[in-house]
């Protein structure tokens, strides 16, 4: 009691404010385009008969060759960049889903 | 004397009882404003545990997007640790000197497999899980 008693009782005022932030998911970039390659397997037993095949085909005997072991660092060099585009796109999808409202991803 | 005693008793009697009046009016007035604060209270509260329940939701789908992501992130490692199992296990030199024919062959394939992966798996419009890992693609 006693003077604050005749102070009118102060008046509460609650103010909800969501924000939610929206970020536009943007479209994938196109496909890879990727080219097909012809591989050859040559040794000193069938290099004839890949010299005759290979000219054949490509009308002259000019190529590119690779040992066994830069061929396996090859594959293995295309494996990591599978690996890592997959990866890359896993989280991608990762950020698309964490950012879509919650009633999209339920339904 | 005693005439004016009474009218001045009366008088105070009278301002006493309107004071009284006034406060209980005033009083009345601050407890309707109190019910009305602890019912704003009450919804502020039901806000407040609307909005702890959102956040205990978003954790829980953030702990189940995070576990999904790293289930990926791990089946991606799938397939360079099969190729990298494969070319350990055999001798590709070898058997390029002893069936180059065949070897070709596989290669071959195995190559094209990969193409037709990273095909799919830059596909815009494609599936998000590439199955190459599942299958038997390598190069021997």
């Amino acid at each position: 009691m006693g003077c604050s008693s005749l102070r009118p009782e102060p008046q509460i005022v609650t103010v909800t404010n969501t924000v939610k932030t929206t970020v536009p998911i943007v479209a994938r970039p196109k496909g890879a385009q990727i080219n097909d390659v012809k591989i050859y397997v040559v040794n000193a037993d069938n290099y004839d008969e890949f010299v005759e095949k290979f000219t054949n085909k490509n009308g002259e005997l000019v190529y590119i060759a690779i040992s066994v072991k830069d061929y396996e660092n090859l594959s293995l060099n295309f494996a990591e960049l599978k690996r890592y585009i997959e990866q890359q796109k896993q989280i991608i999808v990762y950020y698309e889903e964490a950012v879509k409202p919650q009633e999209e991803t339920q339904n | 004397m005693f005439g004016a005693i009474k009218i001045a008793m009366v008088m105070t009697v009278i301002a006493t009882a309107g004071m009284g009046y006034l406060y209980v009016q005033k009083l009345q007035s601050d407890l309707e404003t109190a019910r009305a604060n602890v019912a704003k209270m009450e919804v502020a509260v039901q806000i407040s545990e609307a909005s702890i329940a959102t956040l205990q939701q978003d954790a829980v789908r953030s702990a189940e997007l995070n576990a999904n992501l790293q289930r990926d992130l791990q089946t991606a490692e799938r397939y360079g640790d099969e190729l990298r199992a494969t070319l350990q296990k055999h001798n590709l030199t070898a058997l390029a000197q002893r069936k180059p024919g065949l070897i070709e062959n596989r290669m071959q394939d195995a190559t094209n497999s990969l193409w037709n992966d990273l095909r799919s798996i830059t596909d815009p419009n494609g599936v998000q899980q590439s199955e190459a890992g599942t299958t038997n693609s390598n190069s021997n």
